[in-house]
């Protein structure tokens, strides 16, 4: 197991956002986390990368207990994410968006940085490189000069998730991924998404939309911050009476 | 492709254009004393090089999504405690002026490191409140510091009777210096983490960006600019006293940099300049010279908000170039 | 016993100045995010503005203080519309555009009034005395004419129509627009009303203590504690802060002569942020 949550809970004030979760995944796997708006993905997600901490429970990440971690730990760790209202640098062009990104591989030391040295330059050269190649990869090598803020919703998506990327995460964690995006953006972002787990990424993927059930080898059904119930798309997809009920009929076949 | 493509601004029609055009001016600044001889002059520039230094590291902390109120006191920190060393201790003005760089930086860095989890407005208030506990220290300090009436006695950089030129190239130096080292912090990795920590925090955090230990960072780094600034000042006017870095003091600091531009490495430059030099030509006015000051501020907002380094883009968007948008840039 | 009775009134005057004061940049602070860093000039302004109407006049005090308040209350209007609601959310340009009005308001007291001291003359005269303890009936007055207005802006901000709609703008400025609450009309009343207290402020102030060009930025430092104590959104925390700033002001200086006592306020206004943000009342913001 890569990733383990066993009874995390999070109350804000009295109301309880996540209540008693547990949740496993596998390496190499993609697994999909549904739910209702409000329903406590977002905060999930949050509560994994560190940037809430849980009331209770913990949280097991690739042998480490990631649990109170903050987020650029988690990150160090290996996990990489992208955010459901997709906050970029937005005064940065795209190419250094995802170049600043790269923090963390390869790291070059602060002094490094500051006096220029070799080590640095090489390590910038490397970056400058996989930048261009993620960029290439997700299909906005184009527009790699423009401002990150004035890209189109659909580019600005990928440039979240080609971010996402730079970490080299062992576990990618995406929120709503294709949210906003036209069918051809998210074709190629599910073939995106294919592609990267075929590279030894393990995904955890939050939707509203069903069509990224056909993505997932499991999926885990999340409302009012507890597990509804988990199995294979299939399964889920007929367990149909509770997920209307939550849905109120309304979802995208 | 040039490999530091990224940490390198944009910069006009070659590589070199804009570090040809600073060491240009430098060399003007540089040469100046031959022509204008008049020691109030010099000392006008003296004050306003020390000024930049510090205005130049205000900036600096800013870039990091943190707006700091106490600027002013920090270059007190760094003045009351190079000139205690001095007169105290006995040691050289040029051993204490590193020095109280180094003691404004760990003061800094200590409050820093609470206060990097504020939010925004938080951090400036704090930082305010912070600023104005130290002026209250200072006044405090009875014969140490000479509460309310000051400091005086202090040892001078260059022997007493010495002209201002000597004190002239000294500030130049410093200056260059300083900014040099703050520009090389801003356009490599490291500012580039700055101001990606400043345009949103939960994006660079969640790749792998340390969040608190850079903000702390980009406070030390400033905060020892304006030590370093405020010894310096001790070690030149020789009397020091605790209204000079009072918030008034950070505030003008403040306006330095947003007249200048905030966006731009040498918005701060122009600021000081501008504001401590045009009100000086205009001395003769007396008690009207501050409507100057406040004219100067008012343009800025009305007519300029990006500051004043966005004035050429502007003509030239307005009389040459139609329907262009202004793009924001982090450039020079 | 006479130390005890100069010290608890201070406090209650104090407390009083500094909510009046507050509460003015409270207004604006909360329903435009405007921090308005001249609202100490313009409590100065009102006092020598109040000064001249006595004596260059000849007015009575009662209707110097009258006309200065609503003179300034004008003014806030002016202000509100040229000056920050332009700029509502750029932090920037507000910033400077208040410190260019007070560098404007101060200078123009200072060539026409000289940093001499002046005061003005006492609203009330007389001392009251009961048995051991003695009061003048200025400071008397000073704090109920500021108790007062107090009830008064209570009631304003919980009873009336525009109070509830300034609370609604306070709260979510588009929310409230969209209900049909006229956002610029309303915010206009707050600066009305805001300045115009501070004026006020400023005519009790200077007969209680006395006048000068600069005696704004001290204000203004205690108007922004105040609101940062309190918190963003809330109007009854700035009560209880003033309060709580009066009695340190007051009972502090008592104990610990000299600058220290005021290094020691700003430490725990320090400690009190660093513990709670948001202040006693206020709700947490992401700015």
């Amino acid at each position: 197991m890569l990733l383990e949550i066993s009874g995390l809970t999070k109350y804000f004030g009295g109301l309880a956002a996540v209540s008693q979760f547990d949740m496993h995944v596998n390496e190499g796997e993609i697994a999909g986390l549904i739910g209702p708006n409000g329903a406590g993905k977002t905060t999930l997600f949050n509560l994994v990368t560190g940037v809430l901490r849980p009331t209770r429970g913990k949280v097991m990440f690739d042998g480490n207990d990631i649990t109170n971690k903050k987020p650029h730990q988690v990150a160090k760790l290996g996990i990489g994410r992208t955010f459901q209202l997709n906050p970029l640098f937005a005064n940065f062009t795209v190419l250094q968006n995802v170049s600043a990104s790269f923090h963390l591989h390869p790291r070059s030391s602060l002094l490094d940085i500051y006096f220029n040295t070799a080590t640095y330059r090489n390590n910038e050269a490397y970056i400058l490189e996989q930048s261009l190649e993620i960029l290439k990869l997700v299909g906005l090598d184009g527009v790699k000069e423009e401002l990150a803020k004035n890209l189109p919703h659909g580019y600005q998506k990928m440039l979240g998730i080609a971010r996402a990327l730079a970490v080299k995460p062992k576990l990618l964690l995406l929120d709503e991924p294709i949210a906003g995006m036209n069918p051809d953006e998210i074709d190629f972002t599910m073939t995106g998404i294919r592609k990267t787990r075929q590279q030894g990424t393990t995904i955890v993927v939050v939707e509203h939309n069903m069509r990224i059930m056909d993505l997932c080898d499991r999926v885990v059904v999340i409302n009012f911050g507890k597990k509804i119930t988990e199995g294979l798309p299939k399964e889920v997809r007929e367990n149909q009476e509770v997920i209307q009920a939550y849905f109120g009929g309304e979802h995208v076949a | 492709m040039n490999n530091n493509q990224l940490s390198k601004p944009a910069t006009g029609n070659s590589k070199w254009t804009k570090p040809a055009i600073a060491a240009g001016v430098v060399v003007i600044i540089a040469i100046l004393p031959l022509l204008l001889t008049s020691p109030y002059t010099l000392h006008i520039f003296i004050l306003t090089f020390i000024y930049t230094i510090a205005a130049v590291s205000l900036r600096t902390i800013i870039t990091s999504g943190q707006f700091p109120l106490a600027h002013g006191a920090f270059m007190g920190v760094g003045a009351y405690g190079a000139a205690m060393i001095a007169k105290w201790l006995g040691w050289s003005p040029w051993l204490t002026i590193p020095l109280g760089g180094l003691i404004a930086m760990g003061i800094g860095m200590l409050i820093g490191y609470p206060f990097a989890r504020l939010r925004a407005l938080y951090y400036a208030m704090g930082s305010l409140f912070f600023g104005m506990a130290i002026i209250y220290v200072i006044w405090a300090g009875g014969s140490w510091t000479g509460g309310y009436s000051g400091l005086t006695g202090i040892p001078p950089l260059f022997p007493i009777g010495t002209s201002k030129v000597p004190y002239y190239y000294f500030f130049l130096g410093l200056a260059v210096v300083s900014f040099l080292a703050l520009y090389r912090f801003e356009f490599s990795r490291i500012g580039i983490n700055l101001k990606a920590i400043a345009q949103s925090h939960l994006v660079a955090s969640s790749v792998g960006i340390n969040e608190a230990l850079y903000r702390v960072l980009a406070v030390g780094v400033g905060c020892f600019f304006a030590g370093l600034a405020g010894a310096g000042y001790a070690h030149y006017t020789l009397v020091l006293s605790g209204a000079t870095f009072s918030f008034m003091a950070t505030l003008w600091l403040v306006m330095y940099v947003l007249i200048g531009g905030v966006n731009s490495f040498i918005g701060p430059i122009i600021g000081t300049f501008i504001l401590v030099l045009i009100p000086e030509f205009a001395r003769d006015l007396k008690i009207y010279v501050p409507f100057i000051s406040a004219g100067i501020l008012l343009i800025v907002v009305y007519i300029m908000p990006q500051g004043l380094v966005s004035l050429p883009q502007l003509i030239r968007s307005k009389f040459f170039e139609r329907g262009k948008s202004e793009k924001v840039t982090n450039a020079p | 016993m006479e130390l005890a009775i100069a010290t608890s009134t201070n406090f209650l005057i104090l407390s009083s100045m500094y909510i009046l004061v507050a509460l003015g940049f409270a207004f604006l602070f909360n329903m435009l995010r405007i921090l308005n860093l001249a609202h100490g000039a313009i409590y100065m302004v009102g006092g020598y503005i109040g000064l001249f109407i006595i004596s260059t006049l000849g007015l009575n005090q009662w209707i110097a203080l009258l006309l200065a308040t609503l003179i300034i209350a004008a003014f806030g209007v002016f202000l509100e519309k040229f000056c920050f609601r332009p700029f509502v959310g750029d932090f920037n340009r507000v910033v400077m555009v208040c410190v260019a009005i007070a560098v404007i308001l101060q200078t123009a007291v200072n060539i026409i009034a000289g940093t001499k001291a002046l005061a003005l003359p006492p609203f009330v005269e007389g001392v009251f005395k009961a048995g051991l303890v003695s009061v003048s009936y200025e400071r008397i007055a000073t704090f109920a004419i500021g108790a007062a207005l107090l009830g008064v802006i209570i009631w304003f901000v919980n009873r009336t129509k525009w109070g509830q709609q300034m609370q609604a703008i306070a709260q979510d400025k588009d929310g409230a627009a969209l209900q049909g609450i006229n956002v610029h009309r309303i915010s206009a009343l707050a600066s009305f009303i805001g300045c115009g207290l501070a004026a006020l402020a400023g005519c009790l102030m200077g007969a209680y203590l006395r006048l000068g060009p600069y005696m704004g930025d001290l204000m203004l430092i205690k108007a922004l504690i105040l609101v940062i104590l309190a918190g963003i959104g809330s109007i009854s925390g700035i009560f209880v802060a003033g309060l709580v700033l009066g009695a340190l002001d007051a009972a502090l200086p008592v104990l610990i002569p000299g600058a220290a006592s005021d290094a020691v306020t700003v430490s725990i206004v320090i400690i009190l942020l660093l513990i709670r943000p948001q202040g006693f009342f206020g709700y947490e913001m992401e700015i």
